[in-house]
């Protein structure tokens, strides 16, 4: 009875906004102490936070991230995507879906995407005879978009928590990542066709000018995924030399920021987001050892494996599972908390950790604009000015092909692990 | 609560120029440390373990930070169909719980403390000065102990909104 009154105040005190770290780590507290273990036993595990080398990645990528948010790079990356697709018909909208994907990669998808690239590619499409509804569908819901492909912070933190390579995510997000992409560039292609859009003729001058505005941001790309992928660079050695570049080229070259005026508030901005998802995954460190110890996965699994025999049918439920999760919670928090519990069932059902993760990823990048109240809907309402009813009704062509390309992705394993298999990677 | 709004203000502002530099340290250490291990097959010993460390740092005045703009990591379903009034209710309820957690994780983390200075573990030798881990581990009851001062104060800022709405109210 007491213990029913305690999961039901925390779950109205997490519902009604709550910190997050404060409903994990009472409950962390509470399940240590009810094993008799000394409370600082928490702060051991915490403290894990100083011994997982990855970590260091997370800051890095998300200063660049910001940095790059706060630059003009948003319209140097929009004006060589026009020059060089705006010619296909519907071609600003494939230009949107790539400059999102790409600017997504790196900022995180904590919906900056849509307050940077939105505001800038919006106007641009309706100016262009783009239907509203089709424009506000396709901004809202490339705000999201990018998540598979490297740096993105997601597939770190989930490596991190899952405790497999950020390496071998980062390549079986690639497949997954340019599938869901093109199947949207052919989406919006036909649109452009069948609405007859203007395109704008391709000219090799407009491309090198263009390409030369933004020249010192093109290798970052490279620097990144060739880095990575070539095995270069680790992970954190790519976020240390990406963070020092972007800084050193926005500062000293562009000299779209001020080092003393805009470089501080950045960092302090960035860093308020870092801080407050490491310390969530902090004192959900010590809960997750916790319930390994206590076996509570295999005591879910006993139960649910009762009533779920097959592995197709515990696939989808994980998908409507994952969705509703992705919905309500931010990305990073969701990770943090729900990875720990579903890799030991997954994997008593034969999931690879690595394709789990992938179909994770998928689900919380749908989440995001799921209605009734997905977080980019309402960052879109705010950005573009429109209710969020419309809103609604405008993304569910965009949610329709991603839970087609969910499904695919979700039942076809080979989609995610061919090309970790290809490249041998460990 | 003026004078404690300043004193967090001032905190802040220390805040503030310490996560900058940390960060600015880690970057220059970080890629330094690459093109020596890249270019010259070389490195320093103490500056992984010490980036490691640093980002404990950044968690702990980051979360600090945090929690004076309000800006934690939530699961927000609810609040957004309350009115402004109840909303303000709520989330006098929700920092006190917050600064009620952080006070009790601030004591595990003063135990763990004492435990790891009577261990006397040392984490990194730079030259030859040698770095005791709870040095920098203090961060860890520090970080908490500054975030029940901020829920405090957003509890009672929440405080007299709701009273604010009260008055709107009654003059009506």
């Amino acid at each position: 009875m007491e213990t029913i009154l305690i999961i039901l105040a925390l779950i109205l005190l997490a519902f009604f906004g709550s910190p997050l770290f404060s409903i994990i780590g009472v409950i962390s507290l509470i399940a240590f102490h009810s094993a008799q273990i000394d409370s600082s036993a928490v702060i051991v595990e915490l403290y894990r936070l100083a011994n997982t080398p990855t970590l260091i990645a997370i800051p890095f990528f998300t200063f660049a991230g910001y940095l790059l948010a706060e630059s003009n790079s948003p319209k140097r990356i929009v004006a060589l995507a026009r020059a060089l697709f705006g010619w296909i018909p519907g071609g600003l909208a494939v230009v949107a879906l790539i400059s999102c994907a790409i600017f997504t990669a790196f900022t995180g998808a904590s919906g900056v995407t849509i307050i940077a690239l939105g505001g800038l590619l919006y106007p641009i499409l309706l100016k262009e005879k783009y239907p509203e509804k089709f424009s506000l569908g396709l901004m809202t819901t490339s705000g999201s978009l990018g998540l598979m492909f490297p740096p993105s912070l997601p597939i770190i933190l989930y490596a991190v928590v899952a405790k497999i390579s950020v390496d071998k995510l980062f390549v079986a997000g690639f497949i997954p990542g340019m599938f869901l992409l093109i199947i949207l560039a052919i989406y919006s292609i036909q649109f452009g066709v069948k609405a007859s859009v203007p395109k704008t003729k391709f000219d090799i001058a407009n491309v090198l000018i263009a390409a030369r505005d933004v020249a010192w941001e093109i290798p970052l790309p490279f620097l990144v995924i060739g880095g990575i992928y070539g095995g270069l660079f680790t992970v954190t050695e790519a976020a240390a030399v990406t963070a020092f570049y972007v800084l050193v080229v926005e500062v000293f070259i562009y000299k779209d920021l001020k080092l003393f005026k805009d470089i501080p508030k950045i960092m302090q901005e960035s860093m308020v987001l870092v801080g407050a998802i490491l310390i969530i995954l902090g004192t959900a460190l010590g809960l997750t050892n916790y319930l390994i110890d206590a076996e509570v996965p295999k005591q879910l699994f006993t139960i649910i494996g009762e009533l779920i025999t097959s592995k197709i049918l515990f696939l989808i439920l994980l998908n409507i599972f994952l969705l509703i999760v992705g919905m309500m919670m931010d990305i990073f928090s969701a990770t943090i908390v729900v990875v720990p519990l579903i890799i030991p069932i997954a994997l008593a059902y034969g999931v690879d950790p690595v394709h789990l993760g992938i179909i994770f990823l998928m689900n919380l990048e749908i989440g995001y604009v799921t209605p009734p109240v997905g977080l980019n809907l309402f960052i879109a309402s705010y950005r573009f000015e429109k209710p969020i009813t419309k809103i609604y009704t405008s993304t569910l062509p965009y949610i329709a092909i991603r839970l087609v390309v969910l499904v695919l992705v979700t039942y076809a394993p080979n989609l995610s692990l061919y090309l970790v298999r290809l490249l041998q990677i460990e | 609560m003026n004078f404690l709004e300043r004193i967090s203000n001032y905190i802040a502002f220390a805040e503030k120029g310490l996560i900058g530099t940390l960060l600015m340290v880690m970057i220059l250490l970080a890629f330094l440390q690459v093109i020596l291990r890249n270019i010259f097959s070389t490195g320093i010993l103490w500056v992984d373990p010490l980036l490691r460390h640093m980002v404990l740092w950044i968690c702990f005045i980051g979360a600090s930070i945090a929690t004076q703009k309000k800006k934690h990591i939530n699961i927000d379903v609810f609040s957004r169909l309350l009115s402004n009034k109840s909303k303000s209710v709520v989330n006098i309820f929700t920092n006190i719980f917050a600064a009620g957690v952080s006070y009790a994780l601030m004591n595990a983390a003063y135990k763990f403390l004492l435990d790891e200075k009577d261990a006397q573990t040392v984490i990194l030798t730079i030259s030859n000065f040698e770095i005791a881990s709870w040095w920098i581990q203090i961060i860890i009851p520090i970080g908490f102990g500054l975030m029940i001062f901020r829920f405090l104060i957003n509890a009672i800022y929440y405080l007299t909104e709701m009273l604010r709405y009260q008055k709107v109210v009654e003059t009506h």
